[in-house]
């Protein structure tokens, strides 16, 4: 566990050095991810379809607001359902505009986490997103999760149905909007998918900011359960054809994503709690403190202690401002390091092991040249 | 010579400033009857523009049984029901906004409260 805790706070220190590239190489590699699936899903427009531009497009996305991945996202998606049809394309640019206008413009702050809803459920692991969301966000970035699901739903569609509307003549205009729209308000899978979801987040949230002990393990069992039992009851209501097998693959490994953000998140000492009660004027305080685990980076201190006596000829030389001094020749050299007894550390004792190391070389002038320390 | 409680101090503060502190301050330069109705003229407009989206979406999708049954149909109560579905809507929203505006300003105003005792706390420590 301390190796471990070690590990993370190297990675923290790392993150909070180069976080000013960091950052920017994050959100590239995202808006590349999201524009990428968009190509793929949908593909259209072969103008589109460049690597080229979409590494420039998601290059300007690293730069600029998160919220820009989202908009050059649809842009993409608007333009390849343009090539598709007209008709679609303006479907989808209302659906766009009326999620923009009642639930995103709420929830701005959480447009991360509408992307990486896109993406999780294109890649089939969707299970991670409610019980990620409720562990780290608040109750509202359900919104972006649902607006991100109703999306993913839509586009799907569309591209599971793109011969079928290529198809239409333009006489059948109604029918292909209707397509769209079905999409949206018909599809009974997306409904109960947006439904778990919603309850699993809030479920989550409210378990794990409950004054128990392991409230963050219990909050995502609780939430995958959850999560498991409405997706299987609406599947059984309304023939959702959810795969059983995927659902519980899919749970197990959001449990594991679940717990590795819960080490980087919430990582505390159960065993020493403490519960200290007292009273001011106005109030009686019932306080619960639970320690957080941390483990201080090694650090390497090195102090280097030049005691040399100098001999005539290089106070003679110093004097000339000549000659650049000569190099160490005896040094102490102090190195702090981490306790790597496998137990936290705990506050009081965080200096940790000392060691001094003595070393003495010579450069070519002799041992009795230094004076005693 | 550093002080370092000032240090920690002004650290705190400026991480403030950077993240939920430039929402905030702007924020609490409003009242908050200001603030909340500004939000809600904002809801009220957006709720408007999706309300007509979603009315156009609703048109076009039943446009042929539309056209089919407008004259068969009581113009007057078809009209009394879109703006009865529209105030439902409006209302619903800006109830919705104005919920989570209250919330956000109360909570916004609680940091500015916390950023500006530190102020104070920084500004004895430099009279020492």
């Amino acid at each position: 566990m301390s190796n471990l805790l070690e590990i993370r706070e190297k990675l923290k220190l790392l993150y909070s050095r180069n976080e000013f590239i960091l950052v920017p190489i994050l959100k590239f590699m995202l808006a590349f991810l999201a524009i990428c699936m968009v190509n793929g899903e949908l593909g259209y427009m072969a103008k589109l379809d460049n690597l080229g531009l979409v590494l420039i497009v998601s290059l300007l996305c690293s730069f600029l607001p998160n919220g820009c991945i989202i908009l050059f996202g649809a842009v993409f998606s608007l333009m390849h359902l343009y090539e598709l049809s007209l008709e679609v394309a303006i479907a989808a640019l209302a659906i766009y505009l009326i999620m923009f206008l009642l639930f995103f413009r709420m929830g701005s702050k959480d447009t991360v986490i509408l992307i990486f809803t896109v993406v999780l459920l294109a890649m089939r692991i969707p299970y991670v997103i409610p019980v990620a969301v409720g562990l780290l966000a608040t109750p509202l970035a359900a919104i972006s999760v649902a607006c991100g699901t109703v999306v993913y739903y839509m586009l799907t569609y569309i591209s599971d149905n793109a011969t079928t509307i290529s198809s239409m003549g333009a006489d059948e205009a109604t029918a292909k909007l209707r397509m769209v729209i079905d999409s949206v308000l018909g599809n009974r899978a997306m409904i109960v998918m947006i439904v778990a979801f919603t309850v699993t987040i809030v479920a989550v949230y409210l378990i794990r900011r409950m004054s128990i002990d392991y409230s963050w393990s219990i909050a995502m069992v609780a939430g995958v359960i959850i999560d498991l039992v409405v997706l299987l009851v609406g599947d059984l209501v309304y023939d959702t054809n959810l795969s059983l097998g995927m659902a519980v693959l899919g749970s197990i490994l959001a449990l594991i994503i679940a717990k590795i953000l819960e080490f980087f998140r919430f990582c505390v000492d159960y065993s020493r709690t403490e519960k200290v009660q007292y009273e001011d004027d106005e109030y009686y305080y019932y306080v619960k403190a639970v320690p957080k685990m941390s483990m201080p980076a090694v650090s390497k201190t090195v102090k280097r202690i030049n005691t040399q006596r100098r001999p005539a000829r290089m106070a003679e030389e110093d004097d000339d401002m000549t000659v650049a001094p000569r190099r160490v020749n005896r040094s102490v050299v102090t190195e702090r390091t981490g306790s790597r007894d496998g137990h936290v550390r705990h506050p009081q004792n965080r200096a940790g092991s000392r060691s001094i190391t003595i070393s003495g070389e010579s450069e070519g002038v002799e041992p009795e040249d230094f004076e005693d320390i | 010579m550093l002080n370092e409680e000032r240090i920690i101090l002004m650290t705190k503060m400026a991480s403030y400033e950077e993240g939920e502190g430039k929402k905030s301050m702007a924020l609490g330069r409003y009242f908050r009857g200001d603030y909340i109705s500004l939000q809600l003229l904002r809801a009220f407009f957006c709720s408007t523009i999706a309300y007509l989206l979603g009315f156009g979406l609703y048109v076009l999708y039943d446009f042929e049984i539309l056209l089919e049954d407008i004259y068969k149909m009581d113009l007057f109560v078809f009209a009394q029901n879109i703006i009865k579905w529209y105030a439902i809507f409006v209302v619903g929203y800006c109830v919705i906004t104005y919920a989570v505006c209250a919330y956000r300003y109360s909570r916004a105003k609680r940091s500015l409260k916390v950023y500006y005792h530190n102020l104070k706390k920084l500004d004895s420590l430099y009279r020492q």
